[in-house]
């Protein structure tokens, strides 16, 4: 965008102000993306979970419905900005903001599209986790700010919540960090090319024959760091498809449903139980601002887990269309721009799906799930990432002789890394899932009870 | 790993209607099997309810909305909502005979109703004069639909009576008139079970409705056209000239019963004059009991006598009449000075049974106007005697459907049980 401006005004202005509109500019853009996302969301989600319930959902105001969000937008705008009389007044008003700030905080760092990544950060995994771990000071506060039992109930659970359910998230994502050998979203789709399960592997055995429209140069697959090699790339390599990926998206997910606050992790505004949990004292726009930080939280979450696991933007065509150079490129960008749209509303689906379908869990059996499943999975999936980077990239010397798959091809050491992953994975699973099970009801022989005593 | 789940519903007919046995699958399910049959189950209703509408019981997934001001579902006949009125289609005539069944049990009390009178008569008709409902009330029990005798008020399907007008909730007769063949479009099984017996009982009310009376409001100048129409076309018939004579006979059967009123009242006991002309007959009767009844009060007696000569005959019997209604009244309320009372009743000016007397004397046929006479001068008396001072006020304009005779045999007996009240509470008030 800087160098776009750049090339446009760039002697009419001085350099520094060129940056600050720039940025200023792609800010508004990714805010307004992320914000009318939200307001599909919204009305995607009244109208999907409708239909799951076999009814119709809002459709009467615009065109099936679609300017409903509009009308609850107005609505919000109308209502009456409330504070209880005991309200801590300054923490009640700034609750809000610090739980949307973060969030939007996040967006900053996702790649939305070849080559359109606000910022490039070299940790931006940590920057995202760290960031979104912020919000919950937000929920804290709404639920201390309004002197209502219920609001702080509803904190109390929210942070409880976001504390035990950041670990196994952070666990999942660790994976992605060993795989990809660095903290930077901006890398991750890169890495994520080529064809399913076997990724960038399945090289160009001939340089000059190799259609640029099926194989392109791969500089950063972990077969070869160091050296680019021309590889099939059907923009499938994605992460999901092997053992490793597909364990570590498992547990990303549901921890990301249960950051987001979704059914059936929805404990912390449980409108059943706590009215509206640490919400229930917000009106007007104060809480469309907690509604607009859930979902663009869930938005964010949702292009993390995408772009971590779901290959990002990466798709069929995309490096294609980019190889033909010219203007292509950004037709490439358009495309991948919409695979990850594409993959944030699959999820987000799949998020409405859930909610219909489940109900919302108890405190204690939401404890038991991340402690008891979710974070042995991901420290199991921490020690199959590990072995797959090994099998797939360590030479015999970083192996201490140990192993010497120096000889195998690519796609063979990628092949073994997969099996070795996936036996190690579904054994695991099978197994935390067995111990999980409910002890079995042991049948008191009463006579022999008395027989005994 | 999703169990595979044929769900299946299968209708079955049995001798309590139908009865849909749903298949629900596999029930023992193992871990994490569970979560993902209930997201089977989920996608299948999202997937269905997407391209197709719930329309047989037995379709367990699709649209069930209804979107109401566009689609309506079809009403059951039973269906019911608030009370409307029938009327007949081709007379007009409704169905209701205010027999204030309805008004009875209507739980919230919200039927109200006033019963027609014949103008001539001032006797109940079988047939409503006002009849409102408020619907802003009425809690759509349809209790009065079941206890109607006559089938005259039955429950509607129209539901949609949203307004921000609250009186306009509260309907007349007018309002709540529906036509048979209204009804019988909306709950056509119901209207077949009812139809013979509520229509044989219509006709019998007709013979007994005046007029245009129970005649739905609507209805009135269309059936009105109708009649002149009629009458235009059948050559009329002449109904008055043969009933006549045994007018006469009843007048001097009025004036018997009057004298025999008399002696009741203990007055001074004279013959009855038989073989006096007709008309003069029917006006010797009225006078003697206005006679009686003054005697019993022991006031004038002189003044009927200048009223009776001055008069035309049936003018005569009219106005000895009014006197014998009003020497009865004041009979009654004792203490009164009746020296005046005939000198009363004779000026137009006088106080209300008098002037209620006056109108209808013109154009009438003799014995109509004795037999009214009778009527009024019974009314008057009975008033009298229960409450000792208001006047009659019920007399309304002349009515033509009886008989005249039979008429005027009425209204003398009415006439003689009036006079012997007011003796016998005179009396008991003397002891
Ligand atoms: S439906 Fe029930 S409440 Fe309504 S008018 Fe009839 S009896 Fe009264
Ligand atoms: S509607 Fe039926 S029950 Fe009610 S007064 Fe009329 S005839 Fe009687």
């Amino acid at each position: 965008m800087t160098d776009i401006l750049r090339s446009w005004i760039g002697g009419a202005l001085p350099d520094w102000l060129i940056v600050l509109i720039a940025y200023l500019l792609v800010t508004t853009i990714v805010l307004f993306y992320a914000v009318g996302n939200f307001i599909m969301m919204v009305w995607a989600e009244r109208r999907v979970v409708a239909r799951m319930q076999d009814r119709l959902g809002p459709n009467r105001v615009g065109p099936a419905g679609l300017l409903q969000p509009i009308a609850d937008a107005v609505k919000m705008f109308t209502k009456e900005d409330i504070v209880p009389r005991n309200a801590d007044r300054w923490v009640h008003l700034l609750a809000p903001i610090v739980a949307l700030a973060p969030v939007a905080m996040m967006l900053a760092v996702i790649p939305w599209g070849r080559g359109w990544e606000p910022v490039d950060l070299n940790v931006a995994l940590l920057y995202m986790v760290a960031v979104s771990a912020v919000s919950g000071v937000g929920l804290m506060m709404a639920g201390w700010g309004s002197n209502n039992k219920f609001a702080l109930l509803g904190a109390m659970r929210a942070v409880a919540q976001l504390v035990s359910y950041e670990i196994p998230a952070v666990t999942a994502l660790l994976t992605v960090v060993i795989l990809a050998g660095g903290m930077s979203l901006l890398e991750l789709p890169y890495m994520q090319a080529g064809v399913p399960i076997m990724g960038a592997t399945i090289l160009c055995g001939d340089p000059a024959g190799c259609s640029p429209l099926l194989y392109s140069t791969i500089t950063s697959f972990p077969g070869s760091p160091n050296e680019p090699v021309q590889a099939l790339d059907l923009g499938l390599g994605w992460w999901v498809f092997t053992p490793v990926g597909f364990l570590g998206f498992l547990v990303f997910f549901i921890a990301a449903l249960a950051e987001g606050e979704r059914t059936p992790f929805d404990i912390p505004e449980a409108d059943s139980e706590i009215v509206a949990g640490y919400m229930t004292e917000y009106s007007g726009m104060k809480f469309a601002t907690f509604y607009i930080a859930q979902y663009i939280l869930n938005f964010a979450l949702s292009a993390l887990a995408a772009t971590a696991f779901l290959g990002g933007w990466q798709g069929p065509g995309v490096a294609a269309l980019a190889n033909m150079g010219g203007p292509w490129v950004h037709v490439a960008a358009a495309l991948s721009a919409f695979y990850l749209l594409a993959k944030i509303w699959i999820l987000f689906f799949v998020m409405i799906w859930l909610r219909g379908a489940f109900p919302r869990l108890r405190v204690d059996q939401l404890m038991d799930f991340a402690w008891k499943l979710l974070l042995p999975l991901a420290l199991v999936n921490i020690v199959s990432a590990s072995l797959m980077v090994g099998l797939t990239q360590w030479t015999s010397a970083q192996w201490g002789g140990l192993i010497s798959l120096d000889g195998f091809a690519p796609w063979q050491r990628q092949l073994i890394a997969v099996l070795v992953t996936a036996i190690i994975n579904i054994a695991a699973a099978y197994w935390i899932l067995a111990i999980n099970q409910r002890p079995k009801q042991v049948e008191w022989d009463e006579e022999e009870l008395i027989a005994a005593s | 790993m999703t169990t595979e789940i044929q769900t299946e519903t299968t209708e079955a007919q049995t001798t309590r209607g139908k009865v849909y046995v749903i298949d629900r699958g596999r029930t023992k399910l193992r871990a994490g099997q569970g979560l993902l049959t209930g997201l089977e189950v989920v996608f299948r209703h999202f997937r269905d309810a997407l391209t197709r509408k719930l329309e047989k019981p037995s379709q367990q997934t699709g649209v069930f909305t209804v979107q109401y001001p566009e689609e309506r579902l079809k009403l059951p006949e039973a269906f019911r909502n608030f009370p409307i009125l029938l009327y007949d289609d081709e007379t007009g005539q409704e169905l209701c005979t205010s027999c204030f069944q309805c008004q009875r049990i209507c739980p919230p009390q919200v039927i109200h109703m006033t019963q027609a009178r014949d103008p001539a008569t001032g006797k109940p008709v079988p047939a409503v004069a006002e009849f409102l409902i408020e619907y802003d009330a009425c809690m759509s029990c349809g209790l009065c639909a079941e206890v109607c005798p006559f089938d005259a008020i039955k429950m509607d399907h129209e539901f949609e009576y949203s307004t921000d007008v609250h009186g306009g909730l509260t309907l007349n007769k007018e309002a709540l008139n529906r036509p048979i063949s209204y009804y019988e479009k909306i709950a056509p099984t119901f209207w077949a079970e009812v139809k013979d017996s509520a229509m044989k009982k219509l006709q019998g009310n007709m013979k007994r409705r005046p007029d245009l009376i129970g005649v739905a409001p609507q209805m009135v100048e269309k059936i009105r056209a109708q009649r002149a129409a009629a009458a235009a076309q059948a050559p009329s018939p002449t109904p008055a000239t043969p009933e006549a004579a045994p007018a006469d006979k009843a007048a001097r059967l009025a004036a018997a019963r009057a004298r025999a009123a008399e002696k009741a009242a203990e007055a001074t006991p004279e013959p009855a004059p038989d073989s006096a002309p007709i008309d003069k007959a029917a006006r010797l009767a009225a006078i003697r009991a206005a006679n009686a009844a003054k005697k019993a009060e022991g006031a004038a007696d002189e003044v009927a006598a200048p009223a009776t000569d001055s008069a035309p005959t049936d003018k005569a019997a009219r106005l000895a009449a009014i006197r014998a209604a009003n020497a009865a009244k004041k009979a009654a309320a004792e203490g009164a000075p009746a020296a005046g009372s005939a000198d009363f009743a004779s000026t137009p000016s006088d106080a209300a049974p008098a002037a209620d007397a006056a109108p209808p004397a013109s154009g009438m046929p003799a014995d109509k106007a004795a037999r009214l006479a009778a009527i009024r001068a019974a009314d008057a008396a009975k008033k009298a005697a229960a409450e000792g001072a208001a006047p009659a006020s019920d007399a309304a304009p002349p009515a033509s459907g009886m008989p005249a005779d039979k008429a005027a045999r009425l209204a003398a007996i009415r006439a003689a049980n009036a006079a012997k009240k007011a003796a016998a509470q005179r009396d008991g008030s003397e002891e």
